[in-house]
């Protein structure tokens, strides 16, 4: 049997891609749907004062339109930030105070989609204006934490003071990031369908158990009333994983009307209903020694909130495990904005925080002068910095010697504007990437049949990333089969119990319990035909016989493949549920995750720090008429234990690391400051690379070993490619013309 | 996006007709028309299609005129290696515009007619936007955002900017528009086809209501071989210009003959600097006097809170696309 793991396996769901026979939530028409449409506010702060819903319901085609004054059952859930499923604690239509722009006012029930949409058109409000400031008030920062005080906010390690007075060359620095909305490909949408007490629920989504959840118990369901589907999702990036209003104002809308509703929500408005990255300042206090080694290490972030939560990514909890200190000093702020919640972006912890980190190391290696790798060199740490573990594994400057001969680093020449290449002026820069190894409990079922093909079931997603080939990939490998007999089944709440798709952990986490239920198949199918009066294994102790892929082996080279031994058994079918437990997955984090909840170990746990790592390098042209900033080349090398499929993998760490240079050069949602609204919110205006802005991207893909993350030995990398891009290109802009950018994105206005 | 009716007239006068209605509207393409009425800025009683008028359609390049229908596709027309040789400048710009999808669709008399990207405009939410609705005020003035705005030929009333590129090549050539409508047929100078917005920025051309556009052309001259139109902009496609330059020389020995300069990305219009031309007329084209004639075009620039970069941007691109003509003209390396 070939090996199935860490091989190049083209994605399994690519026909029914490319084909149109990929069902995504919203290409699902229950009979007799109706369509919903928002009508959302034109002011950000203030009161609804009348809302008259007259020319909408003239409409032709027009059914129905709510309002806060005449929604019937219309349900709310807790946000995240205050510990439950929902995007954010504030509600709009419960009443008629207005928060934030573009806050849903009315939804419009049609016969058609354009009914719909022109019925939310014709919606007449009035407002009371207060005053708004969509950008957060950084003054007026302060530390709390996610349990509602500053516990693990702030950290404190040595003297900051007396490591900046001691140090050689110090820098102090702030940088900062702006606004970013995920704009994922597919559509915000939510179907539902009433049948009694019964709903079902067709949404993308990145954690259809989180939704079922928390829908259930907002309407007093059991939840075996609910059924939330979504086979497939075009891109999520953390902006599809708690329930939104707009999904519960659809479920209410479909309820009140008793006909199945779908509503997908515009452009437009997929910049105000849902998450964002929110803005954030990065303030560095580093010191050195003359060889570049640091004695001193403070990183404040300040982080955007709203007005009714508290957004904690805590980013200085990834910063601080870095590199080697003696004295560390970390706080986390956050400063309140009247916008919705932000949340979750890929990297919402790192893209930010290390766009200022590598940012400030290149700064302090300038000015030591030492090279920007030696830098990161002289400043590694095989144990965490703070917390006094061990890496499970780091293999950081691996991954920069790689990327360094790949990349050429030795053709720098180190002064600031030595390098051109006919009207463009050439920097070279490279910063840091890396990870957590989140760790959540999952389970998933498998079932083996005699015929020669398995099903594995569980409730996990693809969001894109490949996960129905890595799972077939890893029971093909155990059970011997070829990964097309492995039929993979997800995106149901229904299934048994895997993890919300975020935070990289759905490869590691789900992955190890598909692993888990192959060897329970081994060990069942074991017990059955050592029992047998013949056989290659009869008579065997069962405990001896272990399952290499795809073969029982028992002492004394006796064994028997897999699957003719099932085939002898008496169901000749046999099936199994897979577990996995990581020893830091407290009772109380595992239930988190059954209930919904995302209950997360690591990255640091009693015994290890699980980070995943990679350097990136980066060259980039800026053009001495048009000031245009381009990026010829871009190669970067990660070790993330272990890589299942070595092109889904390529493809994720390569697509990070192009978001990586919108990140740098193009994103970001332009404000209008007075009224405290989004400016920009379509595709033609809000940035990112096209095909044309991304050449030559070179991905390497480390061997690196870690036995204590998983028993699959994998760390995540949905999240890895785009840490450290940003802060590369700036650096690499700064050594092409001198200009230190200390904010994103970096645009041509800031190199004239 | 609101009901309206829909023609597809099959003769001229029909779409005359059709279009002189209060309320219709004409429809090419389609890619900046649909838009505005999807996001409910445009909210025709009806739309006159004229894309079955196939007199309208193709383009020729002559000797002495090169002559467009207002039919043709900014895509065929862009990828035209005839076109490309004789003049660059009318392929060039096209290229670098919207996207190839986009450029499919669109049509050269749509493309000339192209509305503003000013987001207060194409936001119904502002109730503030006098070119949306007159006499409202301008929430672009108001504090808001003005990077994407006009730093030239804008008023106290408006400083959208006109975002097209291939109208910045039209005007430098001295192009002219031809059009019938309701009272005949007439031709117009392209530089006298869009109005400064002023004190009535809703006005934006001096078509009448149920004029059509049935054609463009440009004469052929010299500098138009050694043409040239420079782009900047943040990302490498399928992005507006932050300053762009349509540019083209004729030299004489070392001297400049000719010179034809128009700027993209920071007008209300499109732009056509004929003093940095007169500047340049009869002297060496070299570096230095290249930046001293982009500075001159925008020596009159009034930039807003915001987009003061686009003065130097501009006058390095004006610079940088003179280079590269003279680099095209015979003796040019
Ligand atoms: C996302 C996006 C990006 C873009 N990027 C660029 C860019 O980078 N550079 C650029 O130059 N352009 C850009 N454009 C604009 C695009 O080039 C124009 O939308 C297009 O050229 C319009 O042509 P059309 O045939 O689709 O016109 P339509 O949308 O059909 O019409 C446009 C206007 O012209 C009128 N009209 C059309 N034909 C005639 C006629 N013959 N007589 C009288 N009136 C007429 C219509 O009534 C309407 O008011 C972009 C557009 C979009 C949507
Ligand atoms: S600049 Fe012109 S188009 Fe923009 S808001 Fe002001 S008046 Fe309206």
């Amino acid at each position: 049997m070939a090996q199935t793991i860490n091989t190049a396996v083209t994605r399994t769901d690519a026909p029914r891609k490319v084909t149109g026979t990929a069902t995504y939530a919203a290409d699902v028409i229950p009979s007799g749907m109706l369509h919903g449409a928002l009508a959302t506010s034109s002011i950000a702060v203030g009161t609804l004062t009348g809302i008259d819903t007259k020319r909408a319901e003239a409409e032709p085609g027009v059914i129905a339109v709510f309002t806060h004054e005449n929604l019937p059952d219309f349900k709310t859930v807790k946000g995240f930030y205050a510990g439950g499923p929902g995007s954010a604690s504030f509600w709009p239509m419960e009443g008629n105070e207005i928060k934030y722009a573009g806050q849903p006012i009315a939804y419009v029930v049609a016969e058609t989609a354009a009914a719909a949409r022109r019925g939310s058109q014709l919606i007449d409000a009035t407002y009371e204006v207060s005053e708004a400031n969509a950008h957060m008030d950084a003054e007026d920062s302060f530390v709390i934490g996610a349990s509602g005080d500053s516990k693990g906010m702030v950290t404190t390690k040595g003297d900051v003071s007396k490591g900046l007075a001691e140090a050689a060359q110090t820098i102090d620095v702030e940088y900062t990031t702006p606004f970013q909305h995920h704009n994922p490909m597919e559509m915000f949408s939510a179907t539902a369908e009433w049948n009694g007490d019964k709903l079902t629920v067709w949404m993308p989504s990145q954690s259809v158990r989180t939704l079922r959840g928390g829908i259930a118990a907002a309407y007093g369901l059991p939840e075996t009333s609910v059924r939330v589907i979504c086979p497939f999702v075009g891109g999520a990036f953390g902006s599809k994983a708690g329930i939104t209003p707009y999904a519960m104002l659809t479920i209410a809308a479909s309820k009140a009307v008793a006909a199945p509703v779908r509503l997908i929500v515009t452009r437009p408005q997929m910049f105000t209903v849902a998450t964002f990255r929110p803005e954030s300042i990065q303030k560095f206090r580093l010191g050195a020694d003359a060889t570049g080694k640091l004695t001193a290490f403070e990183h404040i972030e300040i982080s955007q909130t709203s007005q009714f939560d508290v957004v904690t990514n805590p980013g200085t909890h990834i910063t601080r495990a870095m590199y080697a200190s003696p004295n560390i000093h970390t706080e986390q702020r956050v400063a309140r904005s009247d916008t919705n919640t932000g949340g979750f972006m890929r990297a919402p912890n790192e893209m930010q925080t290390f766009f200022g980190l590598e940012q400030a190391m290149d700064e302090l290696a300038l000015k030591v002068g030492v090279d920007p790798v030696e830098m990161r060199r002289v400043n590694d740490t095989k144990r965490h910095p703070v917390e006094d573990v061990p890496f499970s594994s780091r293999s950081l400057m691996e991954c920069y010697d790689a990327v360094s001969d790949s990349f050429g680093w030795d053709q720098r020449s180190p002064e600031v504007g030595s390098m051109t290449d006919g009207d463009w002026l050439v920097g070279f820069g490279c910063a840091t990437a890396t990870y957590p190894t989140n760790i959540l409990a999952s389970n998933a079922r498998v079932r083996m049949q005699g015929s020669g093909s398995a099903y594995i079931e569980l409730a996990a997603h693809d969001v894109g990333t490949g996960s129905y080939t890595i799972f077939a990939q890893i029971a093909a490998a155990r059970l011997g089969l070829p990964v097309e007999a492995c039929d993979v089944v997800m995106g149901e709440a229904d299934l048994p119990v895997a993890p919300l798709s975020g935070g990289s952990t759905t490869a590691a986490s789900a992955g190890s319990a598909v692993h888990d239920a192959c060897l329970r198949i081994g060990r069942a199918v074991a017990m059955e035909v050592t029992a047998q009066s013949e056989g290659p294994l009869a008579g065997v102790d069962p405990k001896l016989i272990t399952l290499d892929n795809g073969v029982l082996r028992g002492p004394d080279g006796k064994s028997q493949p897999l699957l003719e031994a099932l085939a002898s058994t008496a169901a000749g079918e046999q099936e199994a549920v897979g577990e996995f437990r990581h020893p830091a997955l407290t009772d109380k984090l595992i239930r988190a995750t059954f209930a919904g909840g995302y209950g997360t170990a690591g990255p640091v746990t009693p015994e290890f720090a699980m980070f995943a790592f990679g350097a990136e390098m980066v060259e980039v042209h800026v053009n001495r008429w048009t000031h245009e900033i381009r990026v010829p080349r871009l190669h970067g090398a990660f070790a993330a234990g272990t890589i299942l499929n070595r092109k889904t993998a390529h493809s994720q760490l390569m697509g990070g690391m192009v978001w990586g240079i919108g990140s740098a050069l193009h994103e970001v949602t332009e404000v209008d400051k007075p009224r405290a609204r989004y400016l920009n919110t379509n595709i033609a205006e809000y940035l990112v690379p096209v095909n044309a802005d991304v050449r030559e991207v070179r991905v390497e893909m480390l061997d690196e070993k870690d036995d204590y993350v998983n028993p699959l030995g994998v760390k995540g990398i949905g999240e890895l490619g785009i840490v450290g891009t940003a802060a590369a290109i700036a650096n690499a802009v700064h050594h092409a013309t001198g200009k230190r950018l200390r904010k994103l994105p970096i645009r041509m206005s800031d190199l004239v | 996006m609101r009901n309206f009716a829909y023609h597809r007239p099959d003769t001229i006068a029909a779409a005359i007709d059709a279009a002189r209605a209060e309320g219709a509207q004409v429809l090419a393409g389609g890619t900046t028309m649909v838009d505005l009425m999807k996001i409910g800025v445009f909210e025709p009683d009806a739309l006159i299609d004229i894309t079955a008028l196939s007199e309208l359609e193709g383009f020729e390049v002559g000797s002495d005129r090169i002559r467009f229908g207002a039919l043709a596709r900014m895509a065929e027309v862009g990828d035209d290696t005839k076109l490309s040789d004789a003049a660059p400048v009318l392929t060039e710009a096209l290229w670098k515009a919207a996207s190839p999808q986009l450029r499919h669709a669109a049509r050269l008399g749509g493309n000339i007619l192209q509305q503003t990207r000013c987001p207060y405009f194409r936001d119904t939410a502002y109730s503030q936007c006098n070119k949306r609705n007159p006499g409202s005020g301008c929430a672009a003035l108001d504090g808001g955002e003005t990077n994407l705005h006009a730093i030239l030929g804008g008023s106290d009333a408006c400083v959208a900017m006109y975002p097209g590129d291939w109208a910045q090549a039209l005007v430098a050539f001295d192009a002219e528009v031809k059009t019938q409508g309701p009272g005949g047929s007439r031709t117009i100078p392209f530089a006298d086809l869009h109005v400064l917005p002023g004190d009535t920025p809703e006005i934006e051309t001096i078509l009448k209501r149920g004029e059509l556009v049935t054609g463009i052309s440009v004469p052929v001259i010299p500098a138009l071989k050694a043409s040239h139109y420079l782009k900047a902009r943040d990302r490498e496609s399928y992005a507006f210009a932050s300053a762009s330059a349509a540019v083209g020389v004729e030299m004489e020995g070392e001297n400049v003959r000719d010179a034809r300069i128009a700027i993209g990305g920071v007008a209300s219009v499109p732009w056509r600097a004929r003093e940095a031309e007169e500047f340049l007329k009869d002297g060496p084209l070299t570096e230095e006097t290249a930046r001293e004639a982009g500075r001159i075009a925008f020596a009159d620039a009034r930039p807003l809170k915001g987009s003061e970069y686009k003065i130097k941007l501009g006058a390095d691109v004006v610079a940088g696309a003179l280079m590269t003509a003279k680099s095209r003209t015979t003796g040019g390396e």
